[in-house]
């Protein structure tokens, strides 16, 4: 079996590529690490042996010339099994490279099996009410969920440097607009996530006071950002941040399977919701059946007092 | 500009605990199939494109007769077709999906822009759209948030990790549809919902591919916790929380 990981540094940062290392190393056959960056070798050498295309274009990358470059590094090599980190390099390439070289593709992947000459990977589905194991009979991409896989321990090696020449044209007039406000979800020791049950902006944005008090980023549900109220990089879930911080406080949130999907990783987690039958209760260590908007005076005055 | 728009009718995501089980299989009991939500987004950029554009768009949908929901959603916003690719319900390899949903637009003659969702909630592959462009060997945009035409060209806003990137771009495309303020599906008119129960579904014959991909096993998963109520009033259940909150922040998250 030929196994390759595909991965861009600046996406993910080293550690997701370790783990996709150390997944082929047990897995077994023949392995080769593909890393895809701007400019710098410095960081890959820390990665073993590895080829790198590099090309400046890589930098702030565009879809389309990503996957000019993917391909080039890919060459005629095309592996049996295509390992890519979960997050931005997947969801611009993964599944478009499956198709060109007709694999299919699985995401979010959290065990890989080699049985029989097939491989089986496992992967959550109804937004995580579920798991399945999928059996390839055939050339598969997978996406790997970070964290799942033990890293490997390899020491550092001169990269093998491809210098990659005239990518295919992307967009015109490409303009990149920074979102700050979901920036430390990731990292976040406490957070305030609010939902549909906020009922307005103004609901939601009274969230703040409350997170200021606790040092806490803000969340939400998708229902929230649908509404406009927070933005798309504040949505914690299957679709969004997968968040695991010390406290998350629900607030609002009816606690559908894909949300929790996204927040079941917390250590505390406390629900407010005024239906005592919300879903998020089961997924709560402590629960307040509450309007929070009654709620809210009293507790603002007993914290700040 | 001619639009196709893939959709895909799903067990109603936000079924209760319970209401879906999966002991060896999916039981789903008398819960509702409805249009998924990100397959609502990318109906209302399909619907947006095709007014912007004075073109049309048509829908397509895979599966059995249970799709027609999508269908009939797509319809009462305007679609000028809607078609039915037969295939029996259950967990399709997504490679498959993608090679007959290649087959089916081909069918129906092809498209400037193809238009997905994100990721349908039923087996949350996430896949199709990107599948289906290297099968067409297309450009590929994901995760858009927001299109508008300029000239024959169109600027497209998808998101990105903490934010998100705007850029001109030429059909053909192949999309991938996130959720967002831009995207939420309008309601359509309680007449044009009459109407498009009255209009037709094509049905086609699905392309027969052999999957790659199969489903070995299903089980549960587990994420329930074992939770206390802070009961009482709206005062007495402010101040069990607030105790809570201040133990939280003097331990700093430990016990
Ligand atoms: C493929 C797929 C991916 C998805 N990805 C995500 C994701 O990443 N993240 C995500 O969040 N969702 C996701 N969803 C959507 C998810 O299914 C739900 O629709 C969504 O989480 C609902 O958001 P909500 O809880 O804010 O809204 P609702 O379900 O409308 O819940 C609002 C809650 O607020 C309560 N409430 C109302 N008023 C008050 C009040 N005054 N005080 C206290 N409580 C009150 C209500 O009792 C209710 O429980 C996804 C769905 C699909 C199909
Ligand atoms: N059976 C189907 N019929 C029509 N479109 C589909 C089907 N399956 C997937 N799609 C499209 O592909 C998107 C992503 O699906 P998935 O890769 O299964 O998560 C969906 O939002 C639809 O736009």
């Amino acid at each position: 079996m030929r196994i390759a990981v595909l991965a861009r540094l600046a996406d993910v940062g080293e550690a997701p590529v370790r783990e996709a290392m150390g997944l082929m190393a047990a897995l077994g056959g023949e392995a080769q690490s593909l890393i895809l960056a701007p400019a710098a070798v410095a960081a890959v050498a820390a990665l073993g042996e590895v080829r790198l295309g590099v090309h400046p274009g890589l930098e702030d990358p565009d879809p389309e010339m990503t996957y000019g470059a993917a391909l080039r590094l890919i060459g005629d090599s095309r592996p049996d099994l295509l390992l890519l980190p979960e997050g931005q390099l997947f969801e611009m390439i993964g599944a478009r490279l499956a198709g060109h070289f007709g694999m299919s593709a699985v995401r979010d992947v959290d065990e890989v099996r080699a049985e029989g000459g097939e491989i089986l990977l496992r992967k959550g589905a109804y937004g995580g009410k579920a798991n399945v194991r999928l059996r390839a009979r055939a050339g598969v991409v997978a996406g790997l969920r970070a964290g799942a896989f033990p890293a490997a321990d390899v020491g550092p090696q001169t990269p093998v440097v491809e210098e990659i020449s005239s990518l295919p044209e992307g967009g015109q007039e490409r303009r990149t607009v920074r979102d700050t406000s979901g920036d430390d979800l990731g990292r976040a020791k406490v957070i305030v996530s609010g939902g549909r049950g906020l009922g307005s902006r103004e609901g939601y944005e009274g969230l703040r006071p409350l997170a200021g008090l606790l040092g806490a980023s803000l969340g939400a549900s998708r229902a929230a950002v649908d509404e406009g109220w927070a933005s798309p990089s504040q949505q914690v879930g299957i679709t969004g941040r997968k968040v695991a911080p010390e406290l998350y406080l629900a607030i609002g949130i009816s606690g559908a399977s894909q949300h929790l999907s996204g927040m079941s990783g917390s250590r505390l987690v406390i629900a407010v919701n005024r239906d005592e039958h919300a879903p998020i209760f089961e997924a709560a260590d402590i629960g307040v059946v509450a309007d929070w908007y009654q709620i809210w005076p009293h507790l603002q005055k007993a914290l700040e007092g | 500009m001619r639009i196709l728009c893939f959709l895909k009718a799903i067990l109603d995501p936000e079924a209760p605990p319970g209401a879906i089980r999966f002991p060896g299989t999916v039981e789903s009991g008398d819960v509702a199939t409805v249009l998924g939500p990100f397959e609502g987004n990318a109906l209302e950029l399909s619907v947006q494109l095709a007014e912007g554009s004075s073109g049309s768009f048509t829908a397509v949908a895979m599966g059995d007769a249970s799709q027609d929901v999508a269908l009939r959603k797509a319809l009462a916003l305007g679609a000028e077709r809607a078609v039915r690719v037969d295939l029996a319900p259950g967990f399709q390899d997504p490679l498959a999906v993608a090679r007959r949903l290649q087959a089916a637009a081909q069918a129906v003659g092809g498209a400037d822009v193809y238009v997905f969702g994100r990721q349908a909630g039923d087996w949350d592959m996430g896949v199709t759209a990107g599948l289906f462009a290297g099968l067409m060997d297309l450009p590929f945009v994901p995760l858009v948030q927001q299109a508008e035409l300029e000239g024959g060209s169109l600027r497209l806003r998808r998101e990105i990790a903490g934010g998100y990137e705007e850029s001109l771009r030429t059909p053909p495309l192949v999309w991938s549809v996130t959720n967002g303020p831009g995207t939420l599906m309008r309601l359509p008119k309680v007449k044009d919902v009459m109407l498009a129960n009255r209009k037709p579904i094509d049905v086609l014959q699905a392309a027969d591919v052999e999957p790659t991909l199969v489903l070995a096993e299903i089980e549960q998963a587990q994420v329930t916790r074992q939770g206390r109520m802070i009961t009482g009033e709206a005062a007495a259940q402010a101040a069990g929380l607030a105790a809570e909150l201040r133990r939280f922040l003097v331990t700093g998250g430990g016990n």
